[in-house]
């Protein structure tokens, strides 16, 4: 630059502001291409440019079956609400609900069939004609076929079984992680019922939660949340919210009182508050004597020693959830998923029974049969079918496996050797519609469409005390080259030559179908009429209840075994017991792929993105652990690597990791992040309800010597005297509205 | 040196003009408003229908276009393009003309209702062969017809930026 | 009256307690911290309601989150008694904001309806607002954000995306007074009826602790909430006269 004199200097800047400024107006200019106005060439016919249109459906997300809004502008969806008129969610949802948009929108869709490439190993693009032919080829030589799917749920559970029924030989199974068997088997053998029960939060003044963090997950939670909302402030009398539980959850924290048990001694607990509600006279039924009998074992001083529950407590608990009434005692999640799962359900039961709360506003009440034909809950199997599964793979019995939309690869512990059963299977077809774990593993994968591009209908389960169906409509055009699941298995039928066994020609048919003979059976009007009515309201209910007097006889639980919790692994070589549990935000895993639950943060911990592991702060010094510091732990089926998170309400013999992370596939978004407790929990089972005790093992902590940065959304996690989050006595309860669920605006017909 | 940098920005800005035109862009089909709306006094909102319910004028789909063209002028080079996009169910992606950025938010319903003017802030459309961007759409046309129709909170900045 | 002379006049009346009783609307939320349980509904249904972007774990990280809505964690005590307490926070649209004095550019000010605006198009990205809010409820954008397509599709077309280098925050859903106004005068009302408007959070809360209304109708919802004996502002002793009032949690135990 020495030979460049000032005159040069300055034309050089000149020529290049000229430079900048040009290419400042281009780039401004790029910025805003042309915009083009693209009519329709014939628009439908509720179509109103910048006029937002609102469909009626179900919530897809989670078995809970809450009733959606979706709000459409030109042909999208841009936004999720509840449904006002549907029972369940009244208008709510859940942050999980509300991501279904980015399910449907989700960047790693499938959009087309795939066919396994032999020589590549990879997968290809392929048309439905090729799909569907490669797949029912398989299915005709097949001698042993099996249809996996999620829990269906509604008439499309009809085409599933006569798609099954169809083929020779094709067993049909449902399976969900966080399907709560033990809760239907104790329902059963306790009351003979096979339905869960309403458990009506809203008008109970005393809950008793024996793990089931029903805030944040447990089988409905918008509704429970409803129910707390209202029992908390929107009646006369404030509720009192008890959380028994090794590790706070979302719930426990949202509870008055939080109560550490030893893990699996939940039953016992609730044996032993009804052991003391008999003992104070608060039973007056004529097996009085029976009852004090049978619970005699279950006395304060052993019942307190074997959970490590304070007696006073225990005490306090009885006395109180025997003169506040109504109460409600409930039980799930870890909890239930131990070795004695069903136990602890009929514990629970018999609190229940013996405190008065069943069949009582306020307690548990039961519901009547759904106005639908089918429930679709009759194929439901528990983890132990997946396990016979795996038997069968492995003697080389089945020949071909269809699943849709569940991921057993990812749910089910290495232990179980479901993933190398999976690869003995000679031919697998995956319906589902992202590459998850298990889709990952077939040979051809034939996309559905997402819940917001099909149709459908639910029963909601549980139910809400009254008899209750809703349906599902597509709100927007499918976006990819996908088919309904319904569609895909009529195709399949059809192209083996078995088009007479699924009589419909759609599953919008079969669905219409199925609700001309609900009207058939007690609408009114025409069918065209009352078809979009019912579109428009998404649901449908009666005034049916079932009143029916249940009793649980002493017998019950005097029958049951010893119901002391047995774990995997042994206390000196794994000190610790593994708490995995489930969240709203993750669900089973499939939360996992969508960017807002991902950067949702734990509600918690405010963790986001990744995974961590829950240690008390006391066993954290004692370890030599700071928050961030990656430990391993180990059970005697593996181990998994997290970065410490100190957490100051777990026992201190307990660690928890959250479920839902530590996927190798489900798009770019789930991959190669966190960990998964799941995969080192022991394939031991629940031998009454066959489900999996995934909170039964055993594990060792030991530091890696690594840090993590664990991204956590929370400042100071204290005060600091600031006085931020107020608190009142306990006398300040205000009188709010009253939401009584008995009258919901919803069109309900007296029969 | 700031002169030449601004002699540069007006460069752009000509750069701009001449090779991203944008104000009467070249349209798929010639179509004439000067024809419909002013030779044959069709009301701007038979066509553009969406203006008084929406916040969109919206653009007529190619069936309201055929509504009338599968009789009138069908043999005009023009209209077989547009029939040539209707039987192959095709829409017209038409070109934007007037175009605000995307932080305004304005909505066409409230001003029909109020009774002004398309031509307002579109021009004399109905004589223009081709439509172009006559009426300076900025911030201050929107600002003085606001105050002098004292529009209710009709300068707060909320009103259209959202 | 002078430049100046109506500038002060404007000021002291800006400044005098109760003014917003002088406002069109005095839309205000109330947040029951015995009803909320810490689920976050909210703060989900305010990102697709308002198109706040997914920022990624790296600026995650650096303390770059952009949710408008956010749920605090406070803990108490220690194992076997700790407690955690939730409490959202979001834009306390402070009748006294601290942050409208201090935009050089009037990008952020107070208007009719007693609601703190922030103006994208007219903001510089100078941050003071960010730094005299008490809150921390005003987020920056220090990046252009990217929809992995066909992610976009799901954007609220009511609402701006946001470009780098502004300041954004919670509106109390703005896009949705502006169309429940819209109704009311389709209908012919005046004013808008007390439940016909609801942010996008306060529209989901699956327990219903949240409640949004105007505090000038002493009819509404929100108005009975106010008159609520465990009603207060959070760092009231600041005086920023926030529009959010939160309602005690309930500690039944304590008597």
């Amino acid at each position: 630059m020495s030979n460049v004199d000032r005159r040069e200097f300055l034309k050089l800047v000149g020529a290049g502001g000229v430079g900048v400024g040009a290419g400042f107006m281009l780039a401004e200019s790029a910025k805003h291409p042309l915009e083009h106005l693209i009519p329709y060439a014939v628009p439908p016919e509720e179509f109103s440019s910048g006029v937002a249109t609102w469909y009626n459906s179900v919530c897809g997300m989670c078995p809970a079956g809450c009733g959606i809004s979706v709000r459409t502008r030109e042909g999208r969806a841009k936004k999720i609400e509840g449904n006002p008129s549907h029972p369940v969610s009244q208008g709510r949802l859940c942050a999980l609900g509300q991501a279904g948009l980015q399910v449907l929108y989700n960047p790693d869709r499938l959009s087309s069939p795939l066919l396994l490439d032999g020589a590549s190993g990879s997968f290809r693009p392929a048309t439905w004609v090729e799909g569907v032919d490669k797949v029912a080829g398989a299915l005709s030589s097949a001698r042993n076929v099996v249809v996996l799917s999620r829990g269906i749920r509604g008439h499309l559970a009809q085409i599933f079984e006569r798609f099954a029924g169809s083929l020779s030989s094709a067993n049909l199974l449902q399976y969900d992680f966080a399907h709560e068997d033990a809760l239907y088997v104790g329902n059963r053998e306790s009351f003979g019922i096979d339905r869960l029960p309403y458990y009506d939060i809203a008008n109970t003044r005393y809950l008793v939660s024996f793990g089931a963090d029903y805030l944040n997950g447990w089988i409905s939670p918008v509704h429970h949340s409803l129910g707390f909302g209202t029992s908390r402030q929107g009646g006369h009398d404030r509720g009192y919210f008890v959380q028994v539980e090794p590790r706070m959850s979302v719930s426990g924290a949202s509870a008055d009182r939080w109560v550490p048990a030893n893990p699996g001694t939940e039953g016992l607990l609730a044996l032993g508050i009804a052991q003391q509600i008999v003992a104070m006279g608060g039973y007056s039924g004529a097996d009085r004597d029976a009852w004090t009998s049978t619970l005699a074992p279950y006395d304060i001083a052993s019942v307190s020693q074997r959970t490590g529950v304070n007696d006073d407590i225990v005490r306090q608990i009885a006395e109180g959830f025997m003169h506040t009434r109504p109460g409600l005692a409930i039980t799930g999640g870890a909890a239930t998923r131990h070795v004695n799962g069903v136990n602890t359900a009929i514990a629970v039961n018999t609190l229940n029974y013996i405190a008065g709360n069943v069949g009582i506003e306020g307690g548990i009440l039961f519901n009547p049969a759904a106005p639908l034909a089918t429930t679709g809950e009759e194929n439901r199997g528990a983890y132990e079918s997946l396990a016979n599964l795996v038997t069968h793979a492995e003697n080389g019995s089945i020949d071909a496996l269809l699943v849709y939309d569940t991921d057993p690869v990812f749910t089910m512990p290495a232990d179980s050797g479901f993933r190398e059963a999976l690869e003995k299977i000679p031919f697998v077809a995956s319906l589902s519609s992202f590459m998850d774990e298990t889709t990952a593993m077939a040979d051809v994968v034939l996309p559905s469409h997402t819940y917001l591009e099909s149709w459908g209908d639910d029963v909601p389960e549980p139910g809400v005390g009254f008899s209750v169906g809703a349906v599902s409509q597509p709100v927007v055009a499918p976006l990819y080259n996908t088919q309904a699941v319904g569609d895909t298995l009529i195709a399949i039928a059809a192209h083996m030559g078995h088009s007479d066994a699924i009589p419909w020609a759609s599953t919008e048919e079969c669905i219409k179908d199925g609700w001309r003979q609900v009207h058939a059976q007690g609408g009114s009007g025409d069918f065209d009429a009352f078809w979009r009515s019912l579109l428009q309201a998404g649901v449908y209910g009666r005034n049916i209840r079932d009143t029916r007097a249940v009793s649980l006889d002493p017998t019950v639980v005097a029958g049951m075994d010893a119901n002391e919790p047995t774990f995997s692994g042994n206390a000196a070589t794994y000190p610790f017991t593994l708490h995995p549990y489930t969240s709203m935000r993750m669900h089973d895993g499939r939360g996992a792929n969508l960017p807002w639950m991902l950067e949702l943060p734990d509600a918690m911990t405010s963790v986001v993105y990744s995974s961590w592991v829950e240690i008390n702060p006391v066993t954290a010094e004692e370890l030599g652990v700071r928050q961030g510091d990656v430990v391993e732990i180990s059970s005697e089926h593996g181990s998994v690597t997290a970065p410490v998170y100190v957490y100051p309400a777990i026992m201190p013999d307990v660690v928890a990791m959250p479920v839902g992370q530590g996927h190798s596939k489900l798009g770019r978004y789930a991959k190669n992040r966190g960990s998964n407790p799941l995969s080192i929990v022991a394939a031991q089972t629940d031998a009454k309800s066959g489900s999996l005790a995934w909170a039964a093992t055993r594990v060792s902590v030991a530091p890696t010597g690594q840090r993590a940065k664990l991204v956590t959304m929370s400042g100071e996690s204290r005060e600091l005297g600031r006085n931020i989050v107020q608190t009142t006595g306990g006398a300040a309860g205000s009188a709010g509205h009253s939401a009584k669920l008995n009258s919901i605006p919803i069109k309900v017909e007296a029969v | 040196m700031v002169l030449v940098a601004l002699a540069g920005m007006v460069v752009g800005y000509w750069a701009n003009a001449a090779f991203f035109p944008g104000t009467s862009p070249q349209q798929p089909i010639d179509f004439s408003h000067k024809v419909h709306a002013g030779d044959n006094e069709i009301p701007c909102q038979y066509c553009h229908v969406q203006a008084r319910r929406s916040v969109s004028a919206g653009v007529p789909s190619v069936n309201k276009c055929m509504g009338c063209h599968l009789e009138v002028a069908t043999d005009r080079p023009q209209v077989r393009l547009l029939t040539n996009y209707w039987e192959s169910g095709e829409p017209v992606p038409w070109i934007k003309v007037h175009d605000l950025p995307d932080f305004v938010h304005f909505t066409h319903k409230r001003h029909v209702a109020a009774g002004i003017e398309c031509q307002t802030c579109h021009g004399a459309v109905e004589s223009m062969d081709v439509v172009s961007r006559e009426a300076p759409v900025k911030m201050g046309l929107c600002l003085a017809c606001h105050r002098e129709n004292e529009v209710e909170h009709g300068t707060d900045c909320w009103t259209c930026h959202k | 009256m002078s430049f100046l002379d109506r500038f002060i006049d404007g000021w002291r009346r800006y400044r005098r307690p109760g003014y917003y009783e002088k406002f069109d609307y005095a839309w205000t939320m109330s947040i029951d911290l015995d009803r909320c349980t810490g689920c976050q509904a909210c703060v989900t249904a305010c990102q697709a309601e308002n198109n706040t972007p997914i920022v990624g774990e790296k600026e995650l990280a650096k303390g770059r989150e952009m949710q408008w809505i956010r749920i605090e964690r406070y803990w108490e005590g220690e194992y076997p008694n700790a407690k955690l307490k939730f409490i959202p926070m979001l834009c306390q649209q402070c009748d006294a904001a601290p942050c409208e004095t201090v935009c050089p550019v009037s990008a952020t000010y107070h208007n009719q309806d007693g609601l703190n605006a922030q103006v994208y198009n007219r903001c510089i990205g100078t941050r003071s607002c960010a730094v005299y809010c008490p809150y921390e409820v005003r987020y920056f954008n220090y990046n252009n954000h990217h929809w992995d397509s066909p992610l976009e599709q799901q954007l609220n077309p009511d609402v701006t995306v946001r470009e780098k280098g502004v300041m954004e925050k919670c509106t109390f859903c703005v896009q949705r007074i502006r169309q429940a106004k819209d109704h009311a005068k389709d209908d012919g009302r005046r004013r808008v009826k007390d439940g016909e408007v609801q942010p996008a959070c306060v529209q989901t809360c699956p327990s219903e602790a949240l409640a949004f209304g105007d505090r000038n109708d002493p009819g509404s919802k929100v108005s009975q909430k106010l008159s609520d004996p465990r009603a207060y502002h959070v760092l009231d002793e600041l005086n920023t006269l926030p529009s959010v009032v939160y309602l005690k949690k309930v500690d039944a135990d304590a008597g």
